[in-house]
């Protein structure tokens, strides 16, 4: 059967007009549309590696065990434990964070998601400093300049500049890829970069000099001679690239982890955000994140608005708390400051420093994923994860922070669950029964 | 050598990776490798192995080499994976998000096996249990 | 002067919160009603004898009450919130957020302190005589406005994002500090007297910072205005010859600081 107008579940894209062909008798799927991104993840309905039964580890063997049974233990190591980390990853929805957040919050533990490990400190510096944004489609129809900052969109989204970036044709740029100037600012040298009309190749972790220097153009001064060292770009390019600016009609900035993971981290977002905010008394201006996985800017709406914090939230003393560097998934393990965890959707063991791997590979572990991975190998109950927008229904906030709502165009395999949502309900309530006892 | 390491997607690593294909042999050989410029190459002795090891010395992990126009002297790349944040340093700089651009690391040549994901779990991060 | 004096005994595998460790909770309490004290630990709530053994009575009041921590704690929290009065010594290593919030009084650690040393102190002292790490005299996440007065003295070396915000106050590092020192201060004075990586004086709209070793990277918006020599703030004193610098001309902000830096350490400036 064909189902039109699927989302794609893969990257903050989001992308909405995904086709699919399934044929549930040779268990195959045809897929229109996605990239090769997508399209992999797609192919995860049929595949053969997918995870299917529950799994506990008992004196270091892996054994298949029933959804009840895994569900019992999992919820006797959340009890058990005194300071349980959750980590509510990003491929799952909205509705599946929030339960995770409650039991969080229930247990008085730390909760988290991939923006601290991604685009936390941009998230932080928005924090710092508010920000012009716009949604994808304005910059669409609008911008006849834009700028890849640190971010390799042909990689890490690969339809950013087909669908919303570059190449489509807007209202006010109706000859699509000739109406814009694209530059792209990366230590190296990308596909992106390739693709791009002018390239700053910056040196690494110069981001803010580079920011700051053109915000002192920008304020019609001199910048210090030593930048040009500092950042490997000469002083004239800067100016040049200030100009353009300005005489633009529209400029989009997209900014990805080279601008946040590179030391400065907040506060290269933060200069970058007041440049933008200037740069807007001469021309618009706007700038936005491109996130990496589905969802990652899902979590911190939703952590926003029902606790006041968008990731690293604490609940040790009942109420939220949040400081980066202290309830932070990478720093918590690094301090050994937590003796359970609870892993949704993200393979974390293959994101994290090594130390911080190896803790966590310790103490007892839940994985909720869908295909064999470094968390599900070193986790202590493995619990088979649910396709969002293609076996269940739910909503996912894109790169731009519009929320998205998915219908799926098959069911979940399993009988005795629905969705990632209504397995976490479910060891919720056997969690309350046992707290409650 | 003394390098700067550099790591983030490219479109094969997020391709395997989101279809949940960590544990196949393309995934090794997209994301354990050490992309560097042809200069630095030379001067390790043009290596098809390199070990890259973290400044203070405690992990190490074995990747194959790869020589790249894309790189500059002093710089390397390693696909965002396991093999790259077994070397990433885990301080914040009370950020909650750890080095993963700009960690300075050494790169030298060796003789060593490159793991795959699973074994680097078990033997890395689960004692080899 | 009542001296409490406190002898960790363990149970750190989690870390502590002990904000309630202050001359003005301990004074009038004696050792046993200290002991009882609760602090936190995950999600629960402990009596402090779990943790520390407790010697000698509280003080008739704030001022006359001293603390004494007589071991290691870098996995103890909050020490010295929001005191206004008397003095806490510890003697060896602290966690995060000493002194935060601090109105008065006097913190002494003689070990290292983790981030977040007086975060937003209003007055008082507080000396590190070994190393230190981000945040130090910082503002809060979000919050424009750091340190307002007293004055932190660090013996050895700071991370980054040092006096964040600064708009009153003092703080002096004896050792070095990385990156972003000082940044968007607005009052006050910092002190380097060892090396700044980069980023110093980011944002800053008034106040003064003097960097009396190498600045690796300078930041750009920067303008030399005159060379000075011998600076002296009350009785700070900065010997040798000063490049005076006025910025951040990064920022559209009408208000802009002063930056000395050391001549003979900088001679690429
Ligand atoms: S760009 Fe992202 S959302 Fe769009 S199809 Fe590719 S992976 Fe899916």
């Amino acid at each position: 059967m064909v189902f039109k107008n699927i989302i794609c579940p893969v990257c903050g894209g989001s992308c909405d007009d995904v086709q699919v062909n399934l044929d549930t008798k040779n268990r195959t799927i045809d897929v229109q549309n996605a990239c090769k991104m997508g399209n992999a993840k797609f192919q995860e309905v049929v595949s053969s590696h997918r995870i299917l039964k529950p799994t506990i580890r008992e004196n270091g063997k892996v054994k298949d065990v029933s959804w009840e049974e895994a569900l019992e233990m999992s919820a006797d190591i959340l009890v058990n434990a005194r300071r349980p980390l959750f980590f509510l990853g990003s491929e799952t929805s909205c509705e599946a964070q929030e339960v995770g957040l409650h039991i969080a919050e229930y247990l008085g533990a730390p909760a988290d998601s991939n923006a601290t490990i991604c685009h936390g400190p941009t998230v932080m510096g928005i924090q710092e400093s508010g920000m012009v944004g716009a949604t994808a489609g304005q910059a669409k129809n609008r911008a006849d300049m834009i700028v890849y900052w640190g971010v390799n969109a042909l990689e890490s989204m690969p339809r950013h500049m087909s669908k919303y970036g570059v190449f489509p044709r807007g209202y006010w740029t109706k000859r699509g890829r000739f109406d814009r100037t694209m530059v792209t600012v990366d230590p190296r040298v990308t596909p992106t970069a390739v693709a791009s009309d002018m390239h700053l190749q910056l040196n690494p972790s110069s981001d803010y000099e580079l920011l700051s220097a053109m915000f002192t153009i920008l304020n019609g001064k001199e910048p210090h001679p030593s930048v040009e060292e500092i950042t490997g770009i000469p002083i004239s390019v800067m100016k040049q690239t200030v100009e353009m600016m300005k005489e633009s009609n529209f400029v989009a900035i997209y900014v990805g982890l080279g601008v946040s993971s590179s030391y400065g981290k907040h506060r290269n977002i933060e200069i970058a955000l007041n440049f933008v905010k200037e740069m807007n008394n001469y021309t618009k201006c706007n700038i936005g994140a491109l996130r990496g996985h589905c969802n990652v800017a899902g979590f911190n709406q939703l952590a926003s608005y029902l606790y006041g914090y968008p990731f690293g939230l604490d609940f040790m003393k009942g109420y939220p708390r949040y400081n980066p560097g202290e309830t932070t998934t990478v720093d918590l393990l690094r301090e050994k400051d937590v003796d359970a965890a609870f892993i949704m959707s993200a393979d974390l063991v293959n994101h994290i420093p090594a130390d911080c791997a190896k803790y966590l590979a310790d103490i007892p572990m839940i994985c909720l994923d869908i295909a064999p991975c470094p968390s599900t190998t070193a986790a202590d109950v493995v619990l088979p994860g649910v396709i969002d927008a293609m076996e269940c229904d739910g909503t996912f906030y894109r790169l731009d922070n519009v929320p998205v709502y998915f219908e799926p165009f098959t069911e979940s395999p399993f009988s005795e669950t629905k969705s990632n949502e209504d397995t976490l309900k479910q060891l919720f309530a056997k969690i309350k029964a046992k707290k409650e006892a | 050598m003394q390098a700067l390491l550099n790591t983030g997607s490219t479109i094969n690593e997020g391709r395997l990776a989101k279809g949940g294909n960590k544990y196949s042999e393309d995934y090794t050989k997209e994301c354990a490798v050490c992309w560097m410029c042809a200069e630095d190459f030379t001067s390790l002795g043009c290596p098809e192995k390199v070990s890259v090891t973290s400044r203070d010395g405690k992990h190490t992990v074995a990747v194959r080499s790869k020589v790249t126009e894309a790189m500059r002297s002093g710089q390397v790349f390693i696909p965002r994976s396991i093999w790259a944040n077994v070397v990433v340093e885990p301080d914040t700089f009370s950020t909650g998000s750890p080095r993963y651009k700009g960690a300075p690391v050494s790169v030298e040549p060796t003789d060593e096996e490159v793991l795959g994901a699973e074994e680097i779990v078990l033997t890395l991060y689960m004692g080899g249990e | 002067m009542a001296d409490v004096i406190l002898k960790p005994i363990g149970n750190f595998d989690l870390t502590v919160e002990a904000e309630v460790v202050t001359p003005d909770n301990f004074a009038g309490k004696t050792a046993d009603e200290i002991g009882k004290v609760l602090v936190w630990q995950g999600p629960a709530e402990y009596p402090l004898t779990d943790f520390f053994t407790v010697e000698g009575n509280g003080g008739s009041s704030a001022e006359d009450t001293t603390i004494i921590v007589d071991g290691e704690i870098p996995r103890v929290k909050r020490i010295g919130q929001q005191m206004t009065a008397g003095k806490v010594i510890i003697k060896g290593s602290a966690g995060m957020h000493v002194g935060s919030a601090m109105e008065g009084g006097e913190i002494i650690v003689e070990g290292d302190a983790d981030s977040w040393v007086g975060m937003e102190m209003k007055g008082g002292s507080i000396l590190i005589k070994g190393n230190t790490k981000d945040h130090l005299g910082c503002a809060y996440r979000g919050s424009w406005k750091g340190m307002t007065g007293g004055r932190i003295t660090v013996e050895g070396d700071a991370v980054s994002q040092v006096g964040g915000g600064l708009s009153g106050g003092e703080i002096i590092i004896n050792g070095n500090v990385k990156h972003f020192c000082g940044i968007r201060i607005s009052s006050g004075l910092i002190v380097v007297k060892g090396n700044a990586f980069r980023t110093v004086g980011a944002e800053m709209t008034g106040g003064t910072i003097v960097v009396g070793g190498n600045i690796e990277r300078f930041t750009p918006g920067f303008e030399l205005v005159d060379i000075e020599s011998d600076l002296k703030f009350n009785d700070i004193e900065c010997p040798g010859e000063y490049n005076k610098f006025t910025g951040d001309y990064a920022i559209p902000q009408k208000g802009k600081g002063t930056l000395y830096v050391s001549c003979d350490n900088n001679e690429c400036l």
